[in-house]
């Protein structure tokens, strides 16, 4: 531990499990204040508990009230938020040809408008204070075409593009926005729901990546972007797939 | 999580001054053993003895293959092997493309581009003995396009396609290959250019710098970058490059 982050709040959405919970550690491991955010409370609790300075908040990202509550609620009670880790959604798994309206608004709605309820909320906290900065998790899916993810992907990218018009806007502000796609990692209930959907998940990451990336992996960019070691950094997109996107083959 | 860099042994090309010294010093600073290669021997020598003991001087023209191999061979020499490389040795012309000089022109791919694939090439048996790590310095001119840097931009844009192929060949040897694409950084290479960006544009620097990247980056926080990339905190990274730029090429206007 180096105290990067000593005296810093941050808050990590969808915090309970997987790139969430690595993401809260490896902030909290620095010396952060971690507000560990899920819809899932209890899990959120069992996570904060295990933090150095973790503490837990219920908050559902799909409803905009519940996460202005949420970035209120961690001024009102730190004074301050430093860092958002903009964790967002799940994916479900569909042919495109099968792929039903209700569907695509469902899977978009859970990853692009949640993400653009966490970074306008804490963007507009972190305005008026001293500025912050904001990860946001998007996915490689969000780079290239993705079978059976069509929603998944294009809400990623829509992520890519929300967080570059995002840091345009606020640069200025003292706020720095930037992007994470990881490419395939342990633990991505992604990963089962496309081998149900009938792909080879084991050779497709044995051809493009060699193996599966780690949450902690993720969590230690996410680490460098949101301190102070990135403060030139902002709009840009960083990508951690151990090579799968650097290919055409 | 500091990007440690204790008992790593590192050479950078082009250290003796802007963001090679700035890495450098860097490097050292978080633990490593660095070898600071320049073409200038002197200045290299100078940074060498700055840096204190963990440093080393060998002088080096990146675009001599064989000087390439010889200072690996240092690094080997002096510390039995070698985990980091930084190719960071570049130079730059500024001129309208049509006014670029034959001869500067191959001078240029010679050191930006071929000094690039002289470390590859030369480190790469050396790093598969325990894995490893290279960042190449490209930049955000090899992105776009820019005025009065024809050669360098193409040049950029052969390193980042350069650092694609050697991510996915040598990641099977645990090398992992990624660039750097920073903006106008405060260096004297920047400084050189000052001038002729505003006869050729019409528009002060400072106002130009302002708009597009808010202020001049330091070499320190291109150095972080660098050191972040080579350190074992990146391991799940190849093949990329990570752009900082103040929100340059983040935005359409």
């Amino acid at each position: 531990m180096t105290d990067l982050l000593k005296d810093k709040v941050a808050v990590v959405t969808c915090a309970a499990t997987g790139l969430g919970r690595a993401c809260a550690q490896a902030l909290a491991e620095e010396g952060a204040t971690v507000v560990v955010a899920d819809v899932d409370l209890e899990s959120a609790r069992a996570v904060a508990g295990g933090l150095p300075s973790g503490v837990a908040a219920a908050c559902d990202v799909r409803d905009d009230g519940q996460v202005a509550a949420l970035v209120t609620g961690t001024m009102e009670r730190h004074g301050t938020l430093d860092v958002m880790v903009a964790n967002t959604g799940i994916a479900a798994v569909s042919p495109l040809l099968d792929m039903t309206l209700d569907e695509w608004r469902m899977v978009t709605s859970l990853n692009l408008d949640a993400a653009f309820s966490v970074i306008r909320h804490a963007a507009r906290a972190m305005v008026a204070t001293d500025g912050g900065s904001i990860v946001a998790l998007s996915s490689v899916t969000g780079l290239a075409g993705t079978p059976l993810l069509a929603h998944y992907a294009a809400a990623n990218a829509g992520i890519i593009s929300l967080t570059q018009s995002a840091a345009a806007e606020l640069r200025d502000q003292g706020v720095r926005v930037n992007v994470v796609c990881p490419g395939w990692v342990e633990g991505d209930p992604v990963l089962p729901r496309l081998e149900a959907g009938g792909l080879d998940m084991g050779a497709v990451v044995a051809q493009t990546q060699g193996r599966l990336g780690t949450p902690e992996e993720i969590a230690r960019l996410v680490l460098f972007l949101a301190g102070d070691r990135a403060r030139f950094c902002t709009g840009a997109v960083y990508v951690a797939d151990r090579g799968m996107r650097a290919s055409l083959v | 999580m500091l990007s440690d860099m204790r008992g790593k042994r590192a050479l950078v090309t082009g250290a003796a001054r802007g963001l090679g010294r700035a890495v450098a010093a860097l490097l050292v600073a978080r633990g490593a053993r660095v070898l600071i290669a320049d073409l200038d021997g002197d200045e290299a020598a100078q940074v060498a003895a700055d840096l204190g003991e963990a440093a080393r001087p060998v002088r080096c023209d990146v675009a001599d293959g064989g000087e390439v191999a010889a200072a690996v061979a240092t690094a080997v020499d002096l510390w039995g092997g070698l985990d980091v490389l930084v190719n960071n040795a570049g130079i730059e012309i500024g001129k309208p493309l049509v006014e670029h000089g034959e001869e500067e022109f191959g001078r240029l791919f010679d050191v930006n581009v071929k000094g690039v694939f002289h470390g590859i090439k030369h480190a790469t048996p050396v790093l598969a003995d325990g894995g490893g790590a290279i960042v190449n310095m490209a930049s955000v001119a090899g992105l776009a396009g820019a005025p009065l840097l024809g050669a360098y931009c193409a040049s950029k844009a052969a390193v980042l396609r350069l650092t694609e192929v050697a991510a996915i060949e040598l990641r099977d040897h645990r090398i992992r290959v990624n660039a750097v694409c920073p903006s106008f950084i405060d260096t004297t290479m920047v400084e050189r250019l000052v001038p002729k960006f505003e006869t050729a544009t019409g528009i002060p620097f400072g106002t130009l710098v302002a708009l597009k990247q808010q202020r001049l980056g330091a070499p320190e926080e291109v150095a972080e970058m660098v050191v972040f990339l080579a350190s074992d905190d990146a391991e799940f990274i190849n093949g990329a490059h990570y752009t900082l730029d103040g929100g340059l090429t983040g935005s359409l206007l």
